[in-house]
C-alpha cells in the first residue's frame, strides 16, 4: 500500500475529519501520539524525502513555538491556577503552560496531517477525484484546471511587465508608498490579462462541444477501493486510539470545560 | 447552483481564484512576519485580504454563489500548490465565503455598494472568527486578548476585503476587461451619461 495511490478525496476527507476530532480535546497528550503516528505513516507509506518534509515542517514549527507563547503571555486565568513564575505583568501558571503546549502541539498535529496530504497527492489527481467522487461540477473543475494553468502564463505576463516598464525608465520602488504605487501598476494589468484570456478559454471550450452536463464518461477514472476505507478507518481511529491513551494517563480534557 | 451561470463566468471566476490563491500563499508568509513580531492578533491585521476574492467576484459577476466559490475555490487552488496547506483549508475557505455570502443574501444580492461590500468583509471575519475559536483554541486565551483579536479581524475585513477589493475591481473596470460583466457594464454607463 502506498499514500501515493490512496483516494484523494478519501485521504483528504481523512484529514479533515481527523482534524475536526483533534479540535475536540484539548491536552497535550492526543495531538502528540497523533503526531508520532502520522509521521510514521507519511515516512513508512509515503516514501517521501525527509528533505522536503523538514523543509516543509519547520515554518510550522515557529508558528507552533509563538501559539505557546501568546498563550503563555495572555493566558486565560482562572481561579485556582498555580503560580509558576511571575514577573512584571507576565505570570506563567501551570495551567497556562499545559494549555500553550496544547494549543502548540494541536497546530504541529494539523500541520503533518496537511503535509501527509500534500506531499502524496497529485493537484490534477485531487481536482478529477473531487469531480468524480465529490459531485464538483464539470464547469467549475474544468475552470479551475484551465486556471491553474494559467498560473505560468501570468507569471510570463509578469515578467514582460517588469521589462516594459524597465524599458521606459520606470524606478525601481524603494520606500513603502512607491511600492504600494508598483503594485498597483501591475496588479490590475495582470488581472485584466487573466480575465480576458479566461473569456477566450470559455469560448474556445464552447466551441469545441463542452456543455458542462455532468452526466459525462471520464478518460481518467479515478476510483474508491477497499484499500481507501481501510486507510480512512485506519486513520481516524489512530486519532481516536490517542485520546483514549491520554485518557488512560490521565491527561484528557475537553474543550468545552474551556469554554 | 452553477446551472444559471455562462461558462464564461464560471471560468472567470475561476481565474479570479487563481490568481488569488497564489496572492493569498504569499500573504501567509507576511502573516507569519506579522505573527513573529505581534503574537497571534498580528495575523488579524492582515486577515481582510484572505476574503478579498469573495468581494471582487461578487462585486463584478453578481449572482448568488459568487462570493462562496470564488473563496471555496481559491482555498483548493492553495490546497493544490501544494504549499502544506491541507485540505482542511477548503472548509476554512468554505466558511470565509458563506460569511460574505450572507450578507449578499440579506440584501437579495441585489445591493452592491461601498457599504455592502465593507459588510460582506466583516461578514466574512465574524464567520473565520467562530471557526478558528473553534479549531485554534482561542478559548485558552484571556478573554480580553481574544475581543481585541476579533475587532482587529472585523476592521481588517472592512477595509482590505470591502474597500480594497472595491478598489480593485473598479480598476479593472476601466480597462474595458469586464465590459461583458455588470460591473463592466455599470461603469460604462457611468462614462457615457
Amino acid at each position: 500500500m502506498s499514500l501515493h495511490e490512496v483516494n484523494p478525496s478519501v485521504k483528504a476527507f481523512a484529514v479533515v475529519i481527523s482534524i475536526l476530532i483533534l479540535s475536540v480535546f484539548f491536552d497535550p497528550i492526543t495531538p502528540l501520539v497523533t503526531i508520532l503516528w502520522v509521521v510514521t505513516v507519511t515516512f513508512i507509506f509515503g516514501r517521501v524525502s525527509f528533505k522536503k518534509w523538514l523543509l516543509l515542517f519547520a515554518p510550522f514549527l515557529f508558528i507552533a513555538i509563538i501559539y505557546v507563547w501568546s498563550t503563555m503571555l495572555f493566558p486565560r486565568l482562572q481561579a485556582g491556577d498555580s503560580v509558576i513564575w511571575e514577573w512584571g505583568f507576565l505570570t506563567l501558571t501551570a495551567e497556562g503552560f499545559q494549555r500553550g503546549v496544547s494549543l502548540g502541539l494541536r497546530v504541529l498535529s494539523f500541520a503533518t496531517l496537511s503535509i501527509m496530504f500534500t506531499l502524496t497527492t497529485k493537484p490534477t489527481d485531487f481536482l478529477l477525484s473531487l469531480m468524480q467522487q465529490c459531485k464538483l461540477p464539470p464547469k467549475l473543475a474544468y475552470g479551475i484546471m484551465a486556471g491553474y494553468r494559467f498560473l505560468p502564463l501570468i507569471k510570463e505576463e509578469f515578467q514582460t511587465l517588469q521589462n516594459a516598464h524597465r524599458v521606459r525608465g520606470v524606478a525601481r520602488a524603494r520606500t513603502i508608498p512607491e511600492k504600494v504605487q508598483q503594485l498597483k501598476r501591475y496588479v490590475i494589468p495582470l488581472l485584466a490579462g487573466a480575465i480576458r484570456k479566461a473569456e477566450r478559454t470559455a469560448l474556445a471550450m464552447e466551441s469545441k462541444g463542452f456543455t458542462g452536463e455532468k452526466n459525462r464518461i471520464f478518460y481518467r477514472e479515478i476510483t474508491v477501493s477497499r484499500i481507501d476505507w481501510l486507510f480512512f478507518i485506519l486513520m481516524i481511529s489512530a486519532v481516536i486510539l490517542s485520546a483514549f491513551i491520554s485518557w488512560k494517563l490521565g491527561y484528557l480534557q475537553y474543550y468545552n470545560r474551556e469554554l | 447552483m452553477l446551472a444559471k451561470w455562462k461558462l464564461r463566468e464560471v471560468i472567470v471566476l475561476s481565474v479570479l481564484a487563481v490568481v488569488f490563491a497564489v496572492v493569498y500563499l504569499l500573504f501567509v508568509q507576511l502573516g507569519n512576519v506579522l505573527f513573529g513580531l505581534f503574537g497571534l492578533i498580528g495575523y488579524d491585521i492582515i486577515f481582510g485580504i484572505w476574503f478579498i476574492v469573495s468581494i471582487i467576484a461578487a462585486y463584478i459577476i453578481r449572482k448568488p454563489g459568487a462570493a462562496f466559490l470564488s473563496e471555496t475555490v481559491a482555498a483548493t487552488v492553495e490546497v493544490m500548490l501544494g504549499n502544506a496547506v491541507g485540505p482542511q483549508l477548503i472548509l476554512s475557505g468554505m466558511i470565509q465565503g458563506l460569511g460574505a455570502e450572507a450578507v449578499f443574501a440579506a440584501t437579495k444580492w441585489k445591493n452592491y455598494s461601498t457599504w455592502v461590500l465593507m459588510a460582506a468583509g466583516m461578514g466574512s471575519s465574524v464567520f473565520s472568527f467562530a471557526w478558528g475559536f473553534y479549531v485554534s483554541g482561542f478559548a485558552a486565551l484571556s478573554p480580553g486578548y481574544v475581543t481585541a483579536m476579533f475587532f482587529v479581524r472585523l476592521v481588517s475585513g472592512a477595509l482590505l476585503a470591502g474597500l480594497l477589493g472595491k478598489y480593485l475591481s473598479e480598476g479593472l473596470a476601466r480597462t474595458g476587461a469586464l465590459n461583458s460583466f455588470p460591473l463592466g457594464k455599470e461603469h460604462k454607463r457611468n462614462v457615457t451619461v
